[in-house]
């Protein structure tokens, strides 16, 4: 009993880590964060917050958004659970919140949106890559990330250009993110000629290739290209059964990869390609915000969603600025006619689309453990295959 | 024939995994009632283990018993701070009580080690392949076979060999007698949990080599097939746990590898309509047995 | 009350206002009584009375309990079973409670593990199996594959492996054939005659009380009656609720 009472109170002290509301100042951006800081979608929220959190620091220190606009954040943890989501969405919604952030994944931000839609409250998800996500909800639903349909056709037209063929994909239905975009890939790579010569499945966390692995090994005749939007961990483990199998078939991935882990698999990712968010070549803003960030925090940013929630926040500060207010409407309108907002990981825009921006995707080869950039730039919409 | 060999190797691979997973819920399971969800939990210590260790300086090969160490560690502190107080109470309470206790731990994880993975530099050495017969067959894979072997046999001579587990396996039928051979309930129960620390942290070294990383949450997906397994042994049955683990394993490579392709998506329904294809035919488990969990 | 006249040994077990509850339930309401060295002192009473609650909740299988238990003039009322035991008091459970896939010699081995040296495991080990042959001949035989007899015997081996000086005893005989029966109270009487001190519960109680030396009846769970084993029998209540006169 005594324990359990004990279990009571450490549960209650971390949930109780949701900063409790203060009354705003009449002109005071009151974001609401319906996000994750426990839970499967924790490690790509906390990065984003960060991230966020460090633009708006920035961004108060000059007296707030166009020097009149002050930013407070209110957070509350969605323990990663969709109807969570919805519910502290509501409640940041009674907090009269001018604009909210949902989790980087489509279905909380989905729940969530309904309720913002109907409260017309312009709603961000932090790194959703679903491009049906913004249909879903509403005009007051936007992404902040490369759409998986763009990041797939950068990756087919790759692949085109490196004259593979026939081509294999590896995909799950656990999730829309590895099941839709090696499809969207299908459908690109085919559009431009190539081939699918076979699909595999996986389970997500499953971890075990033994039998996907030896099926790839025995397919005649063998694919040029293995392309897969598996993330960790079942993208090591993939490709280290894969390798350990004796196949060096080229595998192009998806940003998903981008992460230690990747790169502390040495040899066996030599060669691999990936999309991602950004890239830090010498002297880019990425770079700079890297190194801005690490000198701020003491810690190596490993991973593009810190760089993504601290563009949100340019993405949010140039709004406010172009509608001059924090009206909700107002607001909303001012984001959807953005275009060009330089982000530290390229341009976002955000006029003529459907709510998921245009920004660029890097296309990045590993290279002696490190990053090689192969292309960056946002591709034809022709080459784009409809959500 | 040879791809059917293969996958039989593939099978035996994950097969041994849940084995040993299973068989350390049931250990704990038969001797008091409990379903540890948190063993899992276990598994994930163990990957922080091995990446604090290697931080630390310590060679590899002397980072994986000390991250095994970690999960035994664990197990016991767990069975002394959460499990104790509520020995003897309904199986509702022990099943809450160890969700509370896997929640806690994955929280304290995300939120004082890392919400992100952790990368484990495997050695090179070890991702290559070895080829038997014209069989490939990957080191992980192979160490992964041996050491289940080793553990399973081990673990049967410490239970008919010695008296702690002698007495485990007699508590397991009949703990309050055991008692009344003056043998130390607390002691009986802590091995319990210190072996079931021990399956899961060998486990977990094994699943984090193969994947390369450790994060908080990594611990459920396991566990919930060793639940499984140990289900379709009958819960409590040592033998039973084994056999589960490996036939869930078997079901699941064989279902990947011979399902047509459009069917695939479906394999773990599949796998799951064949669990309760078991219970239907013997509910209790496979090789169920009678058990008076009475303290 | 009868009262005993003869000269008495020092009791090794005191018990002293004994109480437990199952839940609302009072089980015990208050038991007093002493089992004197070398004796066999018997528990008498209708099912349901409180005589295995009794031996229970004084072994410390029973954990929540009010009043003293002393042994060998210690308060063991507070300690867990295995502390007890190691103290020299054992119980032979009701229905022998056997491990069923365990075999013979593990039960004995089990039983010794007490015992602080391999050595003494393997005296006590030797005695028992010189005492019960059946158990040698059964010596790897699982445990779940002997007979009712059989069973009780190693039950009763078991529990002697611990070396006690006070070994409680529930219903010995419950269950098995006469002749059967008749071996299990040889056997009782066998080890009273080495010096071991018996608390014996029975539903033979014309039986029970020609082994003993003096008896308890209890009802309700308090001790009604008590006396030696002849003023018993020839007590009118005795006769008339147990033995059918």
């Amino acid at each position: 009993m005594k324990s359990k009472i004990k279990a009571l109170c450490i549960t209650t002290m971390l949930s109780g880590m949701a900063l409790s509301p203060l009354p705003a100042t009449a002109q005071e951006l009151l974001i609401g964060l319906a996000t994750a800081q426990t839970g499967n979608l924790a490690p790509y929220d906390q990065p984003s917050l960060k991230g966020l959190e460090m633009a708006v620091e920035e961004i108060n220190a000059t007296g707030g958004i166009a020097g009149k606009f002050p930013i407070k954040l209110i957070i509350k943890d969605t323990r990663s659970d969709a109807a969570q989501t919805a519910l502290a969405a509501q409640e940041l919604i009674d907090q009269g919140v001018n604009i909210m952030i949902t989790p980087c994944d489509a279905d909380p931000s989905i729940a969530a949106g309904q309720i913002t839609q109907a409260a017309q409250i312009p709603t961000f998800s932090f790194c959703a890559t679903t491009p049906t996500m913004p249909i879903a909800v509403g005009d007051y639903m936007f992404g902040n990330y490369p759409a998986d349909n763009v990041q797939a056709a950068v990756l087919a037209n790759h692949a085109i250009e490196q004259g593979y063929k026939r081509a294999y994909i590896l995909k799950s239905p656990d999730s829309a993110y590895t099941l839709k975009l090696p499809e969207y890939f299908a459908t690109s790579f085919k559009a431009k000629g190539g081939e699918i010569v076979g699909e595999g499945t996986f389970s997500m966390g499953q971890q075990d290739f033994g039998a996907e692995v030896t099926k790839i090994k025995a397919l005649n005749p063998a694919p040029d290209v293995i392309m897969t939007a598996a993330y960790e961990p079942d993208f090591p483990a993939f490709i280290r059964q894969l390798r350990s199998a004796g196949v060096d078939t080229p595998i192009l991935g998806s940003d998903g990869i981008d992460s230690p882990t990747t790169f502390g698999l040495g040899k066996l990712v030599e060669g691999v390609v990936f999309t991602a968010a950004g890239f830090a070549t010498e002297g880019s803003p990425l770079a700079k915000f890297n190194a801005k960030y690490k000198q701020r925090t003491g810690q190596e940013p490993d991973t593009n969603y810190i760089a993504n929630g601290y563009d949100l926040g340019k993405v949010i500060e140039a709004a406010v600025t172009k509608a001059d207010g924090i009206e909700p409407t107002a607001i909303r309108n001012a984001i959807a006619s953005l275009e060009k907002v330089p982000g530290v990981t390229g341009p976002i825009t955000y006029v003529g689309t459907q709510g998921m921006p245009l920004r660029s995707v890097a296309l990045v080869r590993i290279k002696d453990g490190g990053r090689e950039l192969v292309s960056q730039g946002v591709p034809a919409a022709a080459d784009v295959p409809a959500p | 024939m040879d791809m059917f060999l293969q996958q039989l190797v593939n099978a035996l691979s994950l097969g041994g995994t849940y084995a040993l997973l299973a068989l350390g819920l049931a250990v704990v399971f038969s001797i008091m009632g409990l379903i540890n969800f948190a063993h899992g939990e276990l598994m994930t210590a163990a990957g922080y283990g091995l990446i604090f260790s290697l931080l630390l300086g310590v060679p590899f090969a002397l980072a994986l018993p000390a991250a095994v160490v970690v999960a035994i560690l664990l197990a016991v502190l767990m069975e002394r701070v959460a499990f104790r107080s509520v020995r003897g109470a309904s199986g509702t309470t022990l099943l809450l009580t160890s969700f509370a206790v896997s929640a806690i731990i994955r929280v304290l994880f995300q939120n004082f080690i890392s919400a992100r993975p952790m990368a484990v530099r495997i050695p090179m050495a070890l991702s290559g392949t070895i080829e038997i017969a014209g069989l490939h067959l990957g080191i992980i894979q192979a160490i992964s076979i041996l050491v289940t072997i080793a553990m399973l046999v081990g673990l049967n001579l410490f239970l008919h060999r010695t008296v702690l587990g002698r007495a485990m396996r007699a508590a397991a039928e009949d703990f309050a007698i055991v008692r009344l051979m003056g043998i130390r309930a607390n002691a009986v129960v802590a091995t319990a949990f210190a072996i079931s620390g021990l399956l899961a942290g060998v486990a977990g070294v094994l699943w984090v080599a193969q994947r390369g990383s450790v994060d908080p949450l990594m611990g459920f997906l396991p566990v919930l097939k060793a639940f499984i397994a140990a289900i379709i042994g009958g819960l409590g049955s040592l033998s039973g746990a084994v056999a589960g683990g490996f036939l869930l394993g078997f079901t699941e490579v064989f279902l990947q590898a011979f399902l047509p392709e459009s069917l695939l998506s479906y394999r773990d329904a599949f796998a799951i309509i064949l669990v309760i294809a078991v219970l239907l035919y013997a509910p209790q488990g496979l090789l169920a047995r009678r058990t008076v969990v009475k303290l | 009350m009868l009262l005993s006249l003869n000269p008495l040994p020092e009791a090794i077990l005191d018990v002293r206002g004994l109480k437990v509850a199952y839940g609302p339930v009072e089980a015990l309401k208050g038991i007093d009584l002493s089992v004197r060295k070398g004796q066999i002192v018997t528990l008498l009473g209708a099912n349901g009375a409180g005589k295995s609650s009794t031996l229970n909740a004084i072994v410390g299988l029973i954990g929540k309990k009010a009043g003293n238990i002393l042994f060998k003039g210690r308060d063991v009322a507070s300690l867990s079973p295995e502390r007890i035991v190691r103290m020299g008091m054992t119980l032979t459970p009701e229905g022998r409670r056997i491990f069923p896939s365990l075999s013979v010699d593990e039960h004995l081995l089990l039983g010794g593990a007490a015992h602080s040296s391999r050595s003494s495991i393997r005296e006590v080990r030797e005695d028992m199996l010189e005492r019960f042959p059946i158990l040698r001949e059964r010596l790897h035989q699982k445990a779940g594959s002997l007979s009712g007899g059989e069973q009780q015997m190693l039950a009763i081996a078991r529990s002697m492996m611990s070396s006690p000086e006070l070994l409680l005893m529930d219903e010995p005989s419950l269950g098995l054939a006469p002749q059967v029966v008749d071996l299990i109270f040889d056997l009782i009487i066998g080890l009273r005659d080495r010096g071991l001190t018996i608390l014996l519960v029975e539903q033979n109680v014309s039986l029970s009380l020609e082994v003993a030396d003096y008896g308890y009846v209890m009802a309700n769970g308090r001790i009604v009656l008590s006396g030696t084993a002849d003023e018993l029998r020839n007590s009118t209540e005795v006769q008339g609720a147990y033995l059918g006169a």
